[in-house]
C-alpha cells in the first residue's frame, strides 16, 4: 500500500496534520495506538482561556478525521518500524492489534461492558475509576466501537489440556455468577463434577498467584459450581442441536467418549456410545476410588449426556469396527482407553495373590474387593494408579501397605498431592527397588516379594535417570498380596486388522485431526496417547468431535480453536510487574481430614462454602486481563465479538512521515514528598480535569478518600517542571494555565469551596491568558507565591501543606486542605526512539524530538522527509500544537512536491 | 480509615464487592463512609467500588449531598423489581 504521508499519533497535532494534508489532496495513513482518535485533548474538561468544552471542539475534528476521503485511520494500531529507502521514500511496518470486536458490526451499545466480569483501572479516567476488559474507551470515542483488553491467555487456561477456560469460570464466580460459571465449563465437557473432584489441576501448578502466597484452588472452585448446579437444576440446561440426520458411534464411555458425544449431540448428531463395562464412565467409574470421586457425581455428569438424547449401551464389547460402519454410522470414534495392565514379567506373577492395580481398583468399585483385614500388601509402581491402589488397600484393612518403586521419590510420576495424601494415610514407601520374583509357599500362597536394590544411571528417553540393579542386593519384602501398578496399555488387538497401531499399542491417528488411515474412523483419549489423565482425554474428545463434524460436512480438518488457536500465554513476570506490591491473602484452607488408618471410602475433601469460593476467586490476578468468560459474546446484540481474532501486520510505502506522538505526563510519585499514590486526596491536574469533565468518573468533584465534597482545595504548581531534582529544568508551559482554568471551573461547580494555588510564578503568556488569570483572582481564587516543601496527611484524610510564603515575610507556613492537586508537567514521549530503523531520529538534550532548524524551519527533524507536529517536540498548549501542526504540514507538502515523490507523480511516471 | 493498597488491586476486587455493597444498601441509600463501615472496608477503597458500580448503573446518587457534604448512593432496582444482590 502506498500513501503520501504516514502520520503517527492522532492527538490534536496528528489529526490537524492529517486533515490539512488530506484537504490538500494527499493520501494519508494515520496510525493511533489507542482505540480512539483524539489524544489527550478529548479527555479535558474545558480549554483555557475560552472555557470552551474540550470534547465539543475536538469531537467534530475527530469525526472529520476518520471520515475524510483522503485519510485512512488505523486505531488500536502501532507503527513497528520505519526505514528510509534509497529513493528517499519510507517503508513502514504497521501492526493492527486485535480488538476482538468486529467494528463494522459493533453499534457501541455498551451492553458488553455491563456484563463483563473483569475490572481494571480506566486509563482514560487517570485510574480514578474502574473500566471493564470489554470497553468503549470513553463516551465520545471515535470510532465508538468496543475493544477487549487481552494481553495473552491466562496461565491457568493456557495450561488446561481440556481447553477449559479456567480464568473465565474463576472470574464468573468472583462476580457471583455461579450458574454461568458452570455453563462455561459445561461448554467444554459434561464432566464438570468429576473434574471438580478428580482433576489433577495442572492449572493450579501454573497459577500466577502461586508466585505470591499460593495458587487459587481452581479445581475446588469447579467442584463448588458443579455442586451448586446439581443441587438446584434438573438437567444440564442445554438443548441438543437440531437433528442433522447424521449419526456417530462412539466406542468407549470414558471422558474422551462422553465429551465427544456431548459435543456431537449439541451439533445435532445422533450419537450412540457402546461400552463393554457394566456401567458407563470408563475409569471415572471403574478405577478412581470413591473417596476421591463419588459415584453419584459421575452419574450426574453422565446424565448431562443422556439428557441430550445420547444412547449409552453397556455390556457390549465392540470388536468389529466395520460392522458399525455397515450399520450405517457416518463416523466411528474409538475411545477405549487403556484397559490392560502391564505385567511385571517376573516368576510367580501368575498366582491369584498377584492382582493388577487396575483389576484391584475395578473390584473395589464394583464391591468385589478382597478383605485385606490384617494383610500386608505391596504395591509395585510409582504412578497415580499405585497411589489409588495403596490408599484403597488401607481402607480395606491392610495392616501394612508398602509402595515399592524402582526410582526415587523425585522421579515418581504420581501427583505430588496424591503421594503426600498416601503418606498421611499410613502408606509406606520403599524407593530404588525392583521386583525379581513373587515368593510363593508350598501351598501356593504369596509370602513375599523378592526385590533387588537399584541405583540411578544415565537419563533415558523420558529424561529420567534409568534405574540399574545393584548386583547382590536382593532381599525379600514379606507380604500377602502383590499389586503391580506399573503401567496401562490400550487393548487394540481386535482392531489391528482394520487400522494401524503405533509402537505404544495405541491407534495411529493424525495428532491434529485424530483421524485414522480409515477416513470414517477417528480415535481419541488414552487409546491414542497412552495412559494420561481426564483433562487430556476430554481435550481429545472435544478435538475428535470437532474434526468429525468438519469431516462429515466436507470441511478442512482444522480450526479447533479451543486448543490450537489460543492467544500466546501471558508472561507471569509481566503480570506480577503490573503492581509494585501485593497485599497478602490467606489461602482458603484445605480442610481435608486425613486419618492414619482410614477404614471407609467416604469422601475426604469438603466442598468450599460460598463465602470461601467467592473469597478464593477474589484472589485472581486476571493474568490475561479478559478472562474469556464469554459473557460479552453471549450478550452482544450485534454478534460483534470474536475472541478468536488475531492481530495483523501490514507494510506501507510512504513519501513522508509526521511524528505527532504527543507527551507523557510527569509521574507524580517521583515527588514522594507530595504524597501522591500514598494519600488518597492528593491527585494530579489530569485527574482533576477528569473530575471536572462532563464524562467525569464521579458524580461531581469528590474527595477520593471518602467521597466528600471538598471545601478547601490547594494547587501545587510546577510539580515535576523547572525542577532539577527530578531531571527536568524545563517549564511545561501548560500547568499554570490549566490550574487557573480548573480554579475557575471548581469555583463554578462548588461555589462554597475555597481554591488556593501555591506557585513559583504564574506564566500566563498568550492571547487573553493574563486576563484569564486576573479574572480568576477576582472570582476569589487565592494565589500564594512560594514553593511547597511537603504534604502530610491527618487521620481524617485532610492534608497539611508546608510551604514558603514569600509575599508575607518569606517564612515557612502551614495550611490545611481537604484536597491537593499537583499541577504536573509534561515530559517527552520516548516511544519515538524505537520507531526508526538504521537512522535514529535526533532528539534534543531533553529527549524531545529535535527540530535542528526550529527558528527557520519548525517541524523539520534530523531525517529528511520526517517531520514533527505538536508536543512531541516540546511542551505546547492546544493552540500552539495546532499552529505547529500547520507548520509541519507545510513542510510535508513542500517535501513531497520537491522530491516529486507523490503518488500522483509516481502514477504519471508509470503511465 | 485509608489504605495503601495499589489501585489495580482494589479495582480488581470490585466485582467481588458488588454483593456486599448492594446488601449494605438494601435498607436504603447511604454515604460512602456508611457503606464502608457496613462492609468493614476502608472508605477510600469503597469510593472506587461505589464509583465503578455507579458507572455501570448498579447504584445511583441522590440529588443533594448531606449537610456534612456526602452524597448518598442507592441501589438501582432492576426492571423485574429485584436488585443486583445475589
Ligand atoms: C491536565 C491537563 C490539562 C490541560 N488543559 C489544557 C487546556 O485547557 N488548554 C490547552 O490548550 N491545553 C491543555 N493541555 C495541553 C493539551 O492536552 C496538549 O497541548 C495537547 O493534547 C497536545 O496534543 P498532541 O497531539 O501533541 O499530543 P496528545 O494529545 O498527547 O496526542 C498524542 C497521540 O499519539 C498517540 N501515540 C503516542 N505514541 C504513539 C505511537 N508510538 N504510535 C501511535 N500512536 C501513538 C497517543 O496515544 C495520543 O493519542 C492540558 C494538558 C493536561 C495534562
Ligand atoms: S455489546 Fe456488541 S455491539 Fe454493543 S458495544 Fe459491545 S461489542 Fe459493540
Ligand atoms: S470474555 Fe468475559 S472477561 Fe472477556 S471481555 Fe468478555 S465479558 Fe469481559
Ligand atoms: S491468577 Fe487467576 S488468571 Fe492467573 S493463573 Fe491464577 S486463576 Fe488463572
Amino acid at each position: 500500500m502506498k500513501y503520501d504521508a504516514l502520520v503517527i499519533g492522532a492527538g490534536i497535532g496528528g489529526m490537524e496534520s492529517s486533515l490539512k494534508l488530506g484537504d490538500m489532496g494527499y493520501k494519508v495513513l494515520l496510525v493511533e495506538k489507542e482505540a480512539s482518535v483524539g489524544g489527550r485533548m478529548i479527555l479535558l474538561s474545558k480549554v483555557f482561556p475560552t472555557l470552551d468544552c474540550a470534547s465539543c471542539i475536538s469531537g467534530p475534528k475527530m469525526s472529520s478525521t476518520i471520515n475524510h476521503p483522503n485519510i485512512t485511520t488505523v486505531t488500536y494500531g502501532e507503527v513497528k518500524t520505519i526505514r528510509r529507502d534509497g529513493d528517499g521514500r519510507f517503508h513502514a511496518t504497521v501492526r493492527q492489534k486485535a480488538r476482538y470486536v468486529d467494528p463494522a458490526a459493533c453499534t457501541g451499545c455498551q451492553e458488553c461492558e455491563q456484563v463483563c466480569t473483569v475490572a481494571v483501572p480506566d486509563e482514560f479516567n487517570s485510574d480514578l475509576v474502574a473500566r471493564r476488559a470489554a470497553h468503549i474507551p470513553f463516551p465520545q470515542a471515535v470510532p465508538k466501537k468496543a475493544v477487549i483488553t487481552r494481553e495473552g491467555t491466562s496461565s491457568c487456561t493456557d495450561t488446561c489440556p481440556a481447553g477449559i477456560k479456567a480464568h473465565g469460570y474463576v472470574s464468573l464466580i468472583r462476580s457471583g455468577k455461579y450458574e454461568e460459571a458452570f455453563q462455561l465449563v459445561l461448554d467444554a465437557t459434561p464432566l464438570v463434577g468429576s473434574l471438580g473432584r478428580a482433576c489433577y489441576a495442572p492449572c493450579e501448578a501454573e497459577c500466577t498467584r502461586g508466585d505470591l502466597e499460593a495458587p487459587l484452588p481452581i479445581r475446588r472452585l469447579k467442584r463448588f459450581i458443579a455442586e451448586r448446579h446439581y443441587a438446584t437444576h434438573d438437567g444440564p440446561g442445554v438443548q441438543p442441536g437440531e437433528p442433522n440426520g447424521k449419526s456417530v458411534a462412539i466406542v468407549g464411555s470414558g471422558p474422551a467418549g462422553l465429551t465427544a458425544a456431548w459435543q456431537l449431540a449439541r451439533k445435532g448428531y445422533r450419537v450412540k456410545i457402546l461400552d463393554s463395562a457394566p456401567e458407563p464412565g470408563g475409569f471415572l467409574r471403574q478405577a478412581i476410588p470413591v473417596y476421591r470421586l463419588p459415584q453419584e457425581v459421575v452419574e450426574q455428569d453422565i446424565r448431562n449426556v443422556t439428557a441430550l438424547g445420547v444412547e449409552i449401551v453397556t455390556d457390549t464389547r465392540v470388536d468389529d469396527l466395520q460392522a458399525l460402519e455397515r450399520e450405517g454410522y457416518d463416523a466411528v470414534l474409538l475411545a477405549t482407553g487403556t484397559p490392560k495392565a502391564t505385567s511385571l514379567g517376573v516368576p510367580g506373577e501368575e498366582t491369584t495373590a498377584v492382582v493388577s492395580g487396575l483389576d484391584f481398583l475395578r473390584d473395589v468399585r464394583f464391591a468385589e474387593a478382597p478383605d485385606l483385614e490384617g494383610k500386608r500388601v505391596v504395591i509395585v509402581g510409582g504412578g497415580n494408579v499405585a497411589m489409588d491402589a495403596a490408599r484403597s488397600a488401607r481402607r480395606l484393612g491392610a495392616v501394612d501397605t508398602l509402595v515399592a518403586y524402582r526410582r526415587g521419590r523425585e522421579e515418581m510420576p504420581a501427583h505430588v498431592a496424591e503421594i503426600e495424601d498416601a503418606a498421611k494415610e499410613g502408606v509406606r514407601f520403599e524407593f530404588l527397588v525392583s521386583p525379581v520374583t513373587v515368593v510363593v509357599d508350598a501351598s501356593g500362597n504369596v509370602t513375599g516379594l523378592r526385590c533387588t536394590r537399584m541405583k540411578l544411571g544415565e537419563p533415558d528417553a523420558s529424561g529420567r535417570r534409568r534405574p540399574e540393579p545393584i548386583p547382590g542386593s536382593e532381599f525379600v519384602i514379606k507380604c500377602d498380596l502383590v499389586i503391580p501398578a506399573i503401567g496401562l496399555v490400550p487393548d487394540t488387538g481386535p482392531f489391528d486388522s482394520h487400522v494401524a497401531v503405533s509402537r505404544n499399542r495405541g491407534i495411529q491417528v493424525d495428532p491434529k485431526t485424530l483421524q485414522s488411515e480409515v477416513p470414517w474412523l477417528f480415535a481419541a483419549g488414552d487409546v491414542v496417547s497412552g495412559a494420561s489423565d481426564i483433562t487430556h482425554a476430554v481435550g481429545q474428545g472435544r478435538r475428535a468431535a470437532h474434526m468429525i463434524d468438519r469431516w462429515l460436512n466436507g470441511g478442512e480438518l482444522d480450526g479447533f480453536e479451543a486448543l490450537d488457536d489460543r492467544l500466546a500465554a501471558i508472561d507471569k513476570a509481566k503480570v506480577l510487574s503490573r503492581q509494585k506490591s501485593y497485599t497478602h491473602r490467606d489461602p482458603v484452607k484445605l480442610d481435608v481430614s486425613h486419618v492414619p488408618a482410614p477404614r471407609d471410602f467416604a469422601e475426604i475433601e469438603p466442598v468450599l462454602t460460598e463465602a470461601e469460593a467467592h473469597f478464593a476467586a477474589g484472589g485472581c490476578l486476571d493474568c490475561g486481563v479478559c478472562s474469556e468468560c464469554g459473557q460479552c459474546v453471549a450478550t452482544c446484540p450485534a454478534n460483534a465479538i470474536d475472541l478468536s481474532q488475531h492481530e495483523q501486520t501490514f507494510e506501507v510505502d510512504v513519501g513522508a512521515v509526521v511524528v505527532s506522538t504527543g507527551f507523557k505526563l510527569f509521574a507524580a510519585d517521583a515527588k514522594p514528598e507530595y504524597g501522591w499514590g500514598k494519600y488518597p486526596n492528593v491527585i494530579t491536574g489530569m485527574q482533576m480535569d477528569r473530575l471536572l469533565a462532563p464524562t467525569r468518573p464521579f458524580n461531581t468533584v469528590l474527595r477520593p478518600s471518602d467521597g466528600k465534597v471538598p471545601d478547601r482545595i490547594a494547587y501545587i504548581s510546577c510539580t515535576g517542571s523547572r525542577d532539577k531534582t527530578v531531571g527536568n529544568p524545563l517549564c511545561s508551559k501548560i500547568c499554570c494555565m490549566y490550574s487557573v482554568k480548573q480554579n475557575q471551573l471548581i469555583m463554578g461547580a462548588l461555589p462554597l469551596a475555597d481554591v488556593t494555588m501555591h506557585y513559583i510564578d504564574v506564566r500566563a503568556a498568550g492571547k487573553r491568558y493574563d486576563e484569564f488569570y486576573e479574572e480568576s483572582k477576582e472570582l476569589g481564587a487565592a494565589y500564594i507565591k512560594g514553593r511547597v516543601a511537603k504534604v502530610t496527611e491527618k487521620p481524617d484524610g485532610n492534608l497539611i501543606l508546608h510551604y514558603e510564603d514569600i509575599e508575607n515575610g518569606g517564612g515557612l507556613a502551614e495550611a490545611e486542605y481537604d484536597m491537593v492537586v499537583l499541577a504536573v508537567g509534561v515530559q517527552p514521549n520516548r516511544e519515538v526512539e524505537r520507531l526508526f530503523e538504521g537512522e535514529p531520529l535526533g532528539l534534543d538534550e531533553f529527549a524531545y524530538v529535535a527540530e535542528p532548524n526550529d527558528d527557520l524551519n519548525p517541524g523539520q527533524t534530523s531525517i529528511p522527509g520526517v517531520f514533527v507536529a505538536g508536543t512531541a517536540s516540546g511542551a505546547k498548549d492546544i493552540v500552539d500544537s495546532i499552529t505547529h501542526a500547520g507548520a509541519a504540514v507545510a513542510q510535508v507538502a513542500a517535501h513531497l512536491e520537491k522530491a516529486a515523490h507523490t503518488l500522483r507523480v509516481l502514477k504519471e511516471v508509470a503511465r | 480509615m485509608s489504605t495503601t493498597r495499589e489501585v489495580r488491586e482494589i479495582i480488581r476486587e470490585e466485582p467481588l464487592m458488588h454483593g456486599d455493597i448492594l446488601r449494605a444498601l438494601s435498607d436504603g441509600p447511604h454515604t460512602v463512609p456508611e457503606i464502608a463501615s457496613a462492609i468493614g472496608k476502608p472508605s477510600d477503597e469503597t469510593v472506587f467500588w461505589v464509583m465503578g458500580m455507579r458507572r455501570y448503573g448498579m447504584v445511583v446518587e441522590l440529588a443533594e449531598p448531606t449537610d456534612e457534604g456526602f452524597f448518598q448512593y442507592a441501589a438501582v432496582k432492576k426492571a423485574d423489581g429485584e436488585d443486583e444482590a445475589r
